[in-house]
C-alpha cells in the first residue's frame, strides 16, 4: 500500500515510475513462469533438424507437422474422445446428483444436517489411494472395470461433495421469500426445487461443471487403475503410452501430443476463468 | 447432545431418543422428497463409494491377499509390522514427508508473497497476471510431468541449454537421475503448477479485507511489511488453515509425477507413498500389503481433513449464511 503521489491517471490505472516497475518486476515473474509451456508450443511448430539446430529458438516457418503425425500414428482421436466422454459424462451424472442435496442442506432443518453435510465432505478430500482397491474389486465383479461407464459413476461420486458444496453457497443467496411466495401458490417441496431453485442456480452448475470437468479431464489415479485396455483409455493414460513409444525420441511429437493432450482445458480455462476461480474459491477443498 | 446434557438417567435419554426419531419422522413425512433425494441419496452415494471402501481397505489390511484368487489368508497386523521394518516404505515415508515440508514451504509462501505484491503494490493487469499464473494448475500432473522431462533431459533439454547460455553451466545436472537432487525436481514441478492455487486463495483473501483497515494503518505510518505482519496475516489465517491443509493432502496423494517423472526411482529413491501403495498393490499383487499402505494414508490425511472440515463447519454452516 505504497503512498502513490504525483500520478497520471490513464483509464483506470494511475501510471507512475513506481508502477511501470512493480508492472515490468510482475510481467517477467509471469514470463519466466509460462516459459516451459511456452517453449513447448513453440517446440511442437518445429522440425526436428530446427530442434536439434537451434532448441531455443522460435520456429523459422511454423509447420504443423509434428500434429498430424502424433493425431495419425497415436491414436490421438480416440483418447480425446474417451477423455471428452469420461469428463462430459460424470460432470453431468455429478450435477444430478448433487442439486437436489445441495438444496436440502441449504433450506431444510435436517436434524443432524450439519455432521452430515461435513461426512459427505470428508468423501472429496481422503486421498483415491484409501479407496482404490475395494473400488477396483467392486468394480470388478459388476463387469465395470474396464469400462467408461464404471469410470464415469467413480468419478461423479467423488465429484459430489464439492458440487454440493457450490451449490450450497449459490443457493444461500437465493432470497428466502420466492420460495415462501410459492409455497403460498401451493406448489411442493418438489416443485419449488424444480421451478424457482433449479433455474437461479444454473450459473452455480455452469460454476461446479467447469471446474469438475478440467479435474476430471486432468485425473490419471482412477483412469490408469481402473481402465485396461488401450481403446478406452482417456489422454493421461494415453500419454504414458506415447512417453513409452519410439516416437518419443523426437522433441516436436510428444510436445505435441502435450499441446493437444491440454489444449482443450486450456481453452476451457483462458473461456471461463471467472467461473472457475469462483469454483476453487467457493469448493476450496479440492486443489 | 440432547442426550448428553441430560442427566436424569437412562428413562429420559430413552425419552430423548425417542423424541429425536419422532422429530425425523415427521420431517422425513412432511418433506419426503428432501429427505429421500436430498439426505438418502447422497448418504448412499457417501456409504457405496466412501464407507464401504475405507472399512474394506482397513479390513484387507489384515490379510495377505494376491488380487487375483479367491482366498485372503488373516494374518492380523503382519502387515503393518513388515511395514514398520520395510526400508522402501520407510523411504517413501520419509520422500513424503520432505514432498509435504517443501509443498508448504515453497508453493505456499511464493503463492502469499506474490499475492502481497500484487495486490499491495497495486500492479496493473494483477487480475489478468493472476489469471495467467493459475493457467499451469487447470494442466494435468500428467502433461507437466512429461512436460518437464522433456525439459529436464540432462542431453536435449531445455533447462541445461539455458543454463550452459547463461554461463551457469557448472549448475547443470542429471536432473531427474542424480540421487542426491531428482526428488527435490519432482517436488519444483509440482509447486510450479500448484502455485497458483495458494496465489488464488490468498489474492481473494486480501480483497475481501476491508480497505479501510488498510488505510488506518497507513495514517498510523505503518510500512509494507508492517501492514502484512499485524493486519493482512492474522485476517487471512482461515485461508492459510485451508491451504496448507490441502497442501498436505495433496502431497501425501502425489503420485501422477512421480509415476511420469521418474516411477519410483532410480532405486526406489524417488518413492512416495501414493506411488508404493500403487506399486505393492497393483504391480507386485499384494493388495494386503497395499491396503495396510493406504490406511496409513488415511490416517495422515483424515487428521488433516478433520482440522480442515471442523474450520468450514465453523465458517460456512454457522458464520456466513
Amino acid at each position: 500500500m505504497a503512498p502513490i503521489s504525483n500520478t497520471l491517471k490513464l483509464g483506470r490505472f494511475r501510471l507512475n515510475l513506481l508502477g511501470i516497475i512493480y508492472f515490468v518486476i510482475a510481467i517477467t515473474i509471469l514470463i519466466i513462469w509460462l516459459y516451459p509451456l511456452f517453449l513447448t508450443l513453440s517446440t511442437s511448430l518445429k522440425t526436428e533438424i530446427e530442434i536439434l539446430q537451434s532448441p531455443l529458438a522460435l520456429p523459422k516457418r511454423p509447420s504443423f507437422d509434428a500434429f498430424f503425425k502424433t493425431w495419425e500414428l497415436l491414436g490421438f482421436g480416440s483418447l480425446l474422445k474417451n477423455s471428452l466422454i469420461i469428463a462430459s459424462g460424470s460432470v453431468f451424472i455429478g450435477m444430478v446428483l448433487s442439486s437436489i442435496p445441495a438444496y436440502a442442506f441449504s433450506r431444510y432443518q435436517i436434524p443432524g444436517g450439519d455432521v452430515i453435510f461435513i461426512l459427505l465432505l470428508t468423501g472429496m478430500m481422503l486421498p483415491q489411494q484409501t479407496v482404490i482397491i475395494p473400488l477396483h474389486e467392486i468394480l470388478r465383479r459388476l463387469g465395470l472395470l474396464d469400462n467408461l461407464f464404471g469410470l464415469m459413476i467413480v468419478h461423479a461420486a467423488y465429484g459430489m461433495p464439492f458440487n454440493m458444496l457450490v451449490m450450497r453457497g449459490f443457493m444461500a443467496n437465493i432470497p428466502k421469500e420466492l420460495e415462501s411466495a410459492a409455497r403460498v401458490d401451493g406448489c411442493s417441496d418438489f416443485g419449488v426445487y424444480r421451478h424457482i431453485i433449479l433455474p437461479l442456480t444454473l450459473p452455480a452448475f455452469a460454476v461446479a461443471g467447469t471446474l469438475n470437468f478440467i479435474n476430471i479431464w486432468n485425473e490419471f489415479f482412477f483412469a490408469i487403475i481402473l481402465l485396461n485396455s488401450q481403446s478406452n483409455y482417456p489422454v493421461t493414460v494415453g500419454m504414458i503410452t506415447i512417453q513409452q513409444s519410439r516416437y518419443f525420441s523426437a522433441w516436436n511429437t510428444p510436445a505435441a501430443a502435450l499441446i493437444m493432450a491440454q489444449l482443450p482445458t486450456i481453452l476451457l480455462y483462458l473461456l471461463a476463468h471467472r467461473y472457475i476461480t469462483q469454483g476453487i474459491l467457493a469448493g476450496a477443498v479440492k486443489g | 447432545m440432547r442426550a448428553l446434557q441430560s442427566s436424569g438417567g437412562m428413562s429420559e435419554s430413552i425419552q430423548d431418543l425417542r423424541d429425536g426419531l419422532r422429530h425425523v419422522w415427521l420431517g422425513y413425512r412432511q418433506h419426503q422428497f428432501i429427505y429421500l433425494a436430498g439426505v438418502g441419496l447422497p448418504l448412499l452415494v457417501f456409504i457405496a463409494f466412501v464407507g464401504i471402501p475405507i472399512l474394506y481397505t482397513v479390513y484387507l489390511s489384515l490379510f495377505n491377499w494376491d488380487g487375483i484368487g479367491i482366498q485372503k489368508t488373516f494374518i492380523g497386523l503382519q502387515n503393518y509390522q513388515t511395514l514398520i521394518v520395510d526400508p522402501s516404505f520407510l523411504l517413501s515415508l520419509k520422500n513424503t514427508t520432505i514432498w509435504t515440508l517443501l509443498t508448504l514451504l515453497v508453493p505456499v509462501s511464493m503463492g502469499f508473497l506474490l499475492a502481497i505484491f500484487l495486490t499491495s503494490a497495486q500492479v496493473y493487469m494483477r487480475g489478468t497476471i493472476r489469471s495467467l499464473l493459475f493457467l499451469p494448475t487447470t494442466m494435468s500432473l500428467v502433461t507437466v510431468g512429461i512436460m518437464f522431462s522433456l525439459i529436464l533431459n540432462p542431453i536435449f533439454g531445455a533447462m541445461n541449454i539455458v543454463l550452459r547460455n547463461m554461463g551457469l553451466g557448472f549448475l547443470q545436472r542429471d536432473w531427474l537421475s542424480d540421487t542426491s537432487i531428482n526428488l527435490y525436481t519432482l517436488i519444483f514441478t509440482y509447486a510450479w503448477l500448484w502455485v497458483g492455487f495458494p496465489l488464488t486463495m490468498f489474492f481473494a483473501g486480501i480483497r475481501q479485507i476491508s480497505a479501510e483497515l488498510y488505510e488506518t494503518a497507513q495514517i498510523e505510518g505503518a510500512n509494507v511489511f508492517q501492514t502484512t505482519r499485524f493486519v493482512t496475516i492474522p485476517l487471512l489465517r482461515p485461508v492459510f488453515t485451508a491451504v496448507m491443509v490441502i497442501a498436505v493432502i495433496n502431497s501425501v496423494k502425489a503420485f501422477d509425477l512421480v509415476f511420469t517423472m521418474t516411477r519410483g526411482g532410480p532405486y526406489g529413491r524417488t518413492s512416495v507413498l501414493g506411488y508404493y501403495m500403487y506399486l505393492q498393490a497393483f504391480l507386485s499383487y499384494r493388495y494386503g500389503y497395499g491396503a495396510a499402505i493406504s490406511v496409513i494414508i488415511l490416517i495422515i490425511s483424515s487428521v488433516f481433513a478433520y482440522v480442515y472440515l471442523r474450520h468450514i463447519a465453523g465458517e460456512s454452516l454457522h458464520g456466513a449464511d
